[in-house]
């Protein structure tokens, strides 16, 4: 039977929570289609395949010494084989940083179509198609894929994770990697600074629509200082220097769940709702009435934010 | 060096979006921009050529209109151009894209570095990039935050940005294909001068026929359109209705006494 296949991820030999959500995604994808669910895991070891057995009933360790770091080029060599080796009909990739990196070029080895940054996927009438966001989260599209086989990169939080508890089976498939024309150097931090927003209550955020950095601290920093908490911001303000890197929220920055987070001047881009719609409570000051963190706010204000947070403050008293 | 930059044209997102049936939007309400992240690669292609010296190409398939994005990174300093105008490429998926944007730069010849933002605004497919790597079989990276070529100009050591602040150091030879990232730089404005010699650089209009491209539209793809609509959402935010003074105090009120987070 054709297999959907998950492609594990992992850092420092920690599997990512994208990996889990996978495989929830692939036990739907394949109950849809009649084909199975299974996941390939590429490591320096069969630990985390082992690890990913207890989330989905069969799993394909493709293990050497290269394998310990994400690699590119590795990883889509590594995805041809177990393809090719196991019938496998789709791959299932996070649309993570490393995701992006290789799904691509995976997708171009097999020869299959690739549907990327997608949200949900359905099987109609034995053909799955996939729902995806495009201009800036504003607008969804739906695609399939015109060849026998398909990848599919997956948004972080598209499906709930799966449970550990299953016992699969680990099965080894051997591949010979062509060296990577890629060598890694080193891993670094380049977030310096001693604040910890990840800790705070209450996080005052500011993105694009705070304009400059003057603006950004007037009404951004104060209303945080107000409420006694810390001010953070989305990814273009921290490109545009008016804040430190240490206080972006997001995918390439902090994961914060505060007691309340109020989203000023953000549009509400997915990869910076990854970092904080764990938040209890979520404010969004927005001009744009279509702006995509109304859908995941609690409370909204369709206005400008530099009249909204003044009237805030003095609401506040 | 010989640089070429990836250019794409995309909607301004703070345009008001409207959709045709359900198959496409409706551009006469839109404006039009340079994609951001491309303006970053391009800015990182002028910073390389300052320093290491050789020309920057600049290439986007678009409509007619797209020289506009193209002569605006003239003006910035790019040095010379190349347009695929062909609605038949267009009407195809990023794989037909990449195909033709990688005859484009065989046509070039000699290239060191292919540059390119890391996403499109509009498809956010993050796709194009490793496409055309992996079709000119160039080694590539993607999430590019810092780039530094070596003292012969035959190899680079790059920052991938990964996840929580990190960012993993690679080297690689060239050729390469690198997806910038936002952060790397602050885009310079084109100047009054620029603006002024960019009327004047070379821009080589190109169709399909001229590539020799045979993957073409929809017949071309691998991937099938369906439909496109606004995101309906399960979960809505209570809108606080009302003007800036009476909504903030309905807000402030309701965070106390309903919420109770403040």
């Amino acid at each position: 039977m054709a297999r959907i296949l998950v492609i594990a991820e992992q850092r420092d030999g920690k599997l990512s929570e994208a990996t889990l959500e996978l495989c929830k995604a692939a036990k739907e994808i394949a109950s849809g289609l009649g084909a199975t669910p299974a996941a390939a895991v590429f490591f320096k070891d069969d630990s985390l395949a082992k690890e990913v057995a207890t989330y989905i009933p069969e799993v394909f360790a493709v293990v050497d010494g290269k394998l310990g770091a994400y690699d590119a080029d590795y990883y889509s060599q590594a995805v041809k084989a177990v393809v090719e080796a196991k019938d496998v009909k789709g791959v299932l990739i996070p649309h993570s940083y490393d995701g992006v990196d290789y799904a691509g070029k995976a997708a171009l080895a097999i020869g299959a179509g690739i549907v990327s940054n997608c949200n949900k996927a359905v099987v109609e009438g034995g053909a799955v198609v996939f729902t995806r966001n495009t201009y800036n989260g504003k607008i969804q599209e739906q695609k399939s894929v015109k060849t026998d086989k398909f990848v599919a990169t997956f948004e972080k939080g598209a499906y709930d994770k799966e449970a550990a508890g299953g016992a699969g089976s680990v099965t080894a498939v051997s591949v010979s990697l062509v060296d990577s024309r890629r060598k890694i150097k080193e891993i670094i931090a380049t977030v310096a600074g001693s604040v910890d927003i990840s800790q705070a209550k209450v996080i005052i955020a500011g993105g694009r629509g705070t304009k400059e950095k003057d603006k950004y601290n007037d009404v951004i920093v104060n209303l945080a200082k107000k409420l006694g908490g810390e001010f953070a911001a989305s990814r273009p303000v921290v490109d545009a220097g008016w804040t430190d890197a240490a206080r972006q929220v997001g995918q390439s920055g902090k994961t914060v769940a505060p007691v309340l987070y109020v989203a000023a001047g953000i549009s509400g881009a997915i990869q910076h709702v990854a970092g904080m719609k764990g938040s209890q409570c979520i404010v969004a000051i927005n001009k744009d009435p279509e702006a995509p963190i109304f859908n995941i706010a609690t409370y909204g204000i369709v206005g400008d934010l530099f009249e909204v947070i003044p009237a805030m403050m003095e609401a506040l008293g | 060096m010989k640089i070429v930059v990836l250019v794409k044209e995309v909607p301004d997102m703070e345009s008001k979006f409207k959709i045709i049936g359900d198959a496409k939007i409706d551009e006469s309400q839109i404006a039009f921009k340079m994609n951001d992240f491309d303006e970053y690669a391009v800015e990182a292609a002028l910073q390389l050529k300052e320093k290491l010296g050789g020309e920057v190409v600049i290439l986007s398939s678009g409509p007619e209109r797209v020289t506009k994005e193209v002569r605006q990174a003239f003006a910035m300093g790019a040095d010379w151009g190349i347009h695929v105008c062909d609605p038949q490429i267009d009407e195809g998926d990023n794989f037909v894209v990449a195909g033709a944007l990688v005859k484009a730069i065989e046509s070039v010849g000699g290239v060191d570095l292919v540059l390119t933002g890391v996403q499109a605004d509009d498809d956010q497919a993050a796709l194009t990039g490793v496409f055309v790597a992996d079709m000119m079989n160039f080694v590539h990276c993607t999430n590019v935050v810092k780039i530094e070529v070596g003292g012969d100009q035959k190899a680079l050591t790059v920052n991938r940005e990964l996840e929580g602040g990190l960012n993993e150091v690679l080297e690689m030879a060239m050729p390469a294909v690198l997806s910038i990232q936002s952060g790397i730089n602050q885009p310079r404005y084109p100047t009054l001068p620029g603006i002024m010699k960019a009327k004047k650089k070379r821009l080589d209009l190109k169709k399909a026929a001229d590539l020799g491209v045979s993957a073409l539209g929809e017949a071309g793809s691998k991937t099938k359109f369906h439909k496109m609509y606004f995101p309906v959402s399960e979960h809505k935010a209570e809108i606080i209705q009302g003007d800036a003074k009476a909504a903030a105090k309905t807000l402030v009120d309701k965070l106390r006494n309903e919420a109770k987070v403040i």
